[in-house]
């Protein structure tokens, strides 16, 4: 046990010495979520064909298109644990006293620390331009927060489906096949009670629409009331993924 | 004395179909060099990563230092230390915080943490460049590292796939300077799979040979070498095969041992090459092959595997596959 958190905060480790190192990926990252914000959010604002109560569309899309590019993220993620697979790194780490769990959960929430830093950078960006964040300190740490865990799950995802690739370039496909019904069938755009109902069934067990909800509330409507619903949501959507992903990493490491 | 390495009927089987290992039987003294010689696809890479508990056994039973590998593995990952044959260490950090991650795995205490480093890495040469991004290195520092990290923790056994591919003579040789005082120092027990048929004659103790999952022969280098009992005559053609008959009737002559032939190349075992080779040259007149190149050997460890495993390692291209996969890796 003892081992295997110690493995965990080292994988966390590396990532951050890694960011000290380049961040050229995150800056890049940032492009797409930025042109979202900026360009999308207000032109749509002025067809006002969306109806988002109180808050302004762009307002409302912010946390949207954040966890969109913090779950790109994640996904692509798996991409490396690909790579490592290519190369020894993962062979190594097995001959270590770290479990696999260990192993498979610390590269996971690996992706998480680089999601916090794709959001600093998005958000200043969204202030600039007049995005209008609830200004309490708890409530950002605490959106932050999920947007690591979450996205530690969405990495285990995209190690379940690296399982399953046997090359590098099949999977940037997957990548986007994921991503992208992940992301329009949930209320990162829009609100749920616009879309049809066999959408709204597949946004209630679409685990970005709990995280976009708790991001949302937590960062610009201050509406906690699905709060609780939303952490346990994801809760149970990393203890889940965790479990698979390490139960396919057998089928990477052979 | 117990035995570091024990293994027994081993068997590993790919998915229901692919037989790497057929029924292994190896022990390896604790205190010794060992190395694994066999041609591709022979089944080494997968006795080391059973060894190293990553895989499982389909049936039979593997010890390392009487501990079982299916049921003991955390207690075995303690002991031993692993170089796989691919790159294994991540190239966006520096080579000090490879060693730093592998140090905080390990639980090595942090106050001795930086001095147990700059001693791995000082040891492999690296401690100028220590603070340098693992991209910035040639592809024999890279390996050079990899070797340190493994002597970090002090194993009491060391699995290297192929330690020294890619590195120049010099550099191979520092390497196993390092690594045969580190075993002089610490009794460390080092089980190698290598291509180098002069890395294994020079600096194992002992050697088997695997052949299609299979040990087909065990021994020291020396061993292995009587073992084939005399000379060899060498002859190099260029192109066309020679006949199945011809060989049968080089086989027939009373002073040759065995015949092997390689593709452009043929072997004619002999007690003592000076009295064979007339009757050899005779018999290949005879059936009109005419040779390019005649070279008489005394038998090196390249015969032995040629005899037990029936084909030559093929080194070179094999080698530099290899290091161009390292390579490109490296680059990104």
């Amino acid at each position: 046990m003892k081992d295997s958190l110690r493995t965990f905060f080292v994988m966390i480790e590396l990532e951050l010495r890694r960011l000290r190192h380049d961040r050229t990926e995150l800056y890049f990252r940032a492009v797409q979520p930025i042109l979202w914000i900026v360009i999308y959010g207000p032109v749509m604002s002025s067809v006002r064909a969306i109806p988002t109560g109180d808050t302004p569309y762009t307002d409302f899309i912010t946390p949207g298109v954040l966890i969109q590019s913090t779950t790109f993220l994640s996904i692509f993620y798996g991409l490396m644990m690909v790579w490592e697979r290519d190369s020894g790194i993962l062979k190594k780490l097995l001959v270590t006293p770290a479990s696999r769990y260990a192993t498979v959960i610390g590269r996971s929430m690996a992706s998480g620390v680089r999601a916090i830093f794709q959001g600093l950078i998005i958000i200043p960006v969204a202030l600039l331009i007049g995005v209008k964040f609830i200004p309490n300190i708890a409530y950002f740490a605490s959106a932050f927060v999920i947007i690591f865990f979450a996205s530690g799950g969405f990495a285990a995802i995209s190690i379940l489906v690296a399982s399953f690739m046997k090359t590098r370039e099949r999977f940037m496909g997957i990548g986007q096949a994921i991503i992208m019904p992940l992301f329009f069938a949930s209320n990162a755009l829009y609100p749920i009670q616009m879309m049809p109902q066999i959408l709204r069934d597949f946004s209630a067990v679409n685990p970005l629409s709990y995280v976009v909800d708790a991001v949302r509330g937590l960062l610009i409507t201050g509406d906690l009331t699905n709060l609780l619903i939303d952490v346990a949501a994801i809760v149970i959507f990393d203890v889940v993924m965790f479990i698979v992903a390490s139960i396919s990493f057998k089928r990477i490491i052979e | 004395m117990e035995a570091a390495v024990d293994v027994k009927k081993l068997v590993k089987v790919y998915n229901g179909k692919i037989r790497a290992l057929d029924g292994i039987d190896l022990s390896v003294e604790a205190g010794v060099a060992f190395a694994l010689l066999g041609p591709n696809g022979a089944g080494k890479t997968t006795l080391i990563r059973i060894l190293t508990t990553q895989l499982r056994p389909t049936s039979g039973d593997a010890y390392v230092f009487g501990l079982n590998v299916t049921r003991e593995g955390s207690k075995i990952r303690r002991l031993v230390s692993y170089v796989p044959q691919e790159m294994s260490v991540w190239t966006d950090v520096s080579g000090y915080e490879n060693l730093l991650v592998y140090a905080k795995i390990f639980g090595i205490a942090s106050q001795e943490r930086k001095k147990t480093i700059f001693e791995a890495l000082d040891s492999m040469g690296l401690s100028e460049v220590a603070n340098n991004l693992v991209k910035t290195y040639s592809g024999g520092m890279v390996r050079r590292l990899e070797i340190a990290c493994a002597l970090l923790i002090k194993p009491k056994i060391m699995f290297l796939d192929e330690p020294t591919i890619g590195l120049d003579p010099a550099a191979k040789q520092v390497v196993w300077e390092k690594l045969s005082s580190f075993k002089k120092e610490y009794g460390v027990t080092i089980f190698f799979n290598t291509h180098y048929m002069d890395e294994a004659d020079l600096y194992s103790d002992n050697i088997a040979i695997i052949d299609r999952g299979k040990i087909v022969k065990k021994g020291t280098a020396d061993e292995l070498k009587r073992s084939l009992q005399g000379e060899v005559i060498s002859f190099s053609f260029q192109g066309n095969s020679i006949k199945e008959e011809s060989i049968q009737k080089l086989r027939k002559l009373s002073s040759t041992r065995d015949v092997i032939v390689d593709k452009s190349e043929l072997n004619v075992l002999v007690e003592d090459a000076e009295t064979a080779l007339p009757m050899v040259m005779e018999t290949l007149r005879v059936e009109g092959i005419s040779a390019e190149k005649i070279s008489i050997t005394k038998p090196t460890l390249d015969d032995v595997f040629l005899k037990y495993a029936g084909t030559r390692l093929e080194t070179s291209g094999r080698i530099s596959e290899v290091t161009h996969v390292r390579d490109m890796i490296r680059r990104g």
